[in-house]
């Protein structure tokens, strides 16, 4: 494969929001997702990107390419040193925000991709871990 | 300093065109936060300089469609139709469409249509024109 098997993207201006949706598709797709695949993790990386930097100030989208028993998946993982989840499972909660916003973006993620963890505690920061295998 | 790599002969702006008595407003693939942000400003400042009946916002480009960007899009459709003018939403991809719904956006009541020359047939005509006949 000419891919690297894994790599970051910094978030910190919101146009960087826009670079790491990119480079996910492009990621997503050299992988072998189809268009509504890559179309839908490229929509959750957009998500939780903005929420590093809109909660959080900024922070490092990591990507690294799957293969667990024979399957290939992508996994992006959303890390920031921001003020944390205090309830991550009203956060969850379709409608919930603090941000005047939809409260939209968790919930949306989680149906979009296979797998979701959130890692937060109030003051350390938060990590978004998502995971698609391919069909 | 390498730019991040874009696809070429694609604008990654906006552009607002006059066609007929409707404003067509073309989005480009990807648009980051703050060229979606101009849409509304560039959209109403278009519709208060020519007298048009409507809007057709085509995205035929668009890749995917996120939480902010829907957002934005109904906003401005309702704005739109504060000034007096009415909003198709054009040529939205398969996939886009499959993901926005997923993810769980809506574009409130806007009106859509297959591709923008549907759309600009609708523009100003109401939305049930004919009375259906009874079988
Ligand atoms: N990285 C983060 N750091 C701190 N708080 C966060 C982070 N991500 C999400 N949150 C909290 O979780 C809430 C829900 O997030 P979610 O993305 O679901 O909705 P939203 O950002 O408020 O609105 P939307 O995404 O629909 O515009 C946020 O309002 C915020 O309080
Ligand atoms: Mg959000």
């Amino acid at each position: 494969m000419t891919l690297q098997e894994c790599g970051e993207i910094e978030i910190n201006v919101e146009h960087d929001i826009a670079i790491a949706r990119r480079a996910v598709r492009d990621i997503a797709a050299e992988l072998g997702f189809g268009v509504t695949e890559t179309a839908r993790i490229v929509t959750a990386a957009s998500e939780l990107g903005r929420n590093v930097h809109k909660y959080a100030g900024g922070g490092v989208m990591r990507w690294r390419a799957l293969n667990k028993n024979e399957r290939n998946g992508l996994e992006l993982s959303f890390e920031d040193h921001g003020p944390g989840i205090a309830d991550v499972d009203e956060a969850m909660r379709e409608g919930h925000t603090t941000g005047g916003g939809l409260g939209m973006g968790l919930p949306g993620a989680k149906r979009l991709m296979d797998e979701m963890e959130i890692n937060s505690a109030p003051g350390t920061g938060t990590t978004v871990i998502v995971r698609k295998w391919r069909r | 300093m390498h730019s991040p790599k874009r696809p070429e002969g694609i604008a990654e702006t906006i552009t607002v065109t006059k066609v007929r008595e409707v404003l067509l407003v073309t989005m480009p693939s990807d648009p980051d936060d703050p060229t979606i942000c101009a849409l509304q400003e560039k959209t109403l400042e278009a519709m208060d300089q020519h007298t048009v009946t409507g809007l057709v916002l085509d995205l035929t480009r668009v890749e995917i469609l996120d939480s902010y960007f829907a957002r934005t899009v109904a906003e401005t459709a309702q704005m739109v139709e504060l000034m007096g003018g009415e909003t198709i939403i054009a040529g939205m991809r398969p996939a886009v469409a499959i993901t926005a719904t997923e993810l769980g956006v809506s574009l409130g009541r806007t009106r859509t249509a297959l591709n923008v020359d549907r759309a600009l047939d609708m523009v100003g005509r109401a939305r049930h024109p004919k009375p259906r006949r009874r079988a």
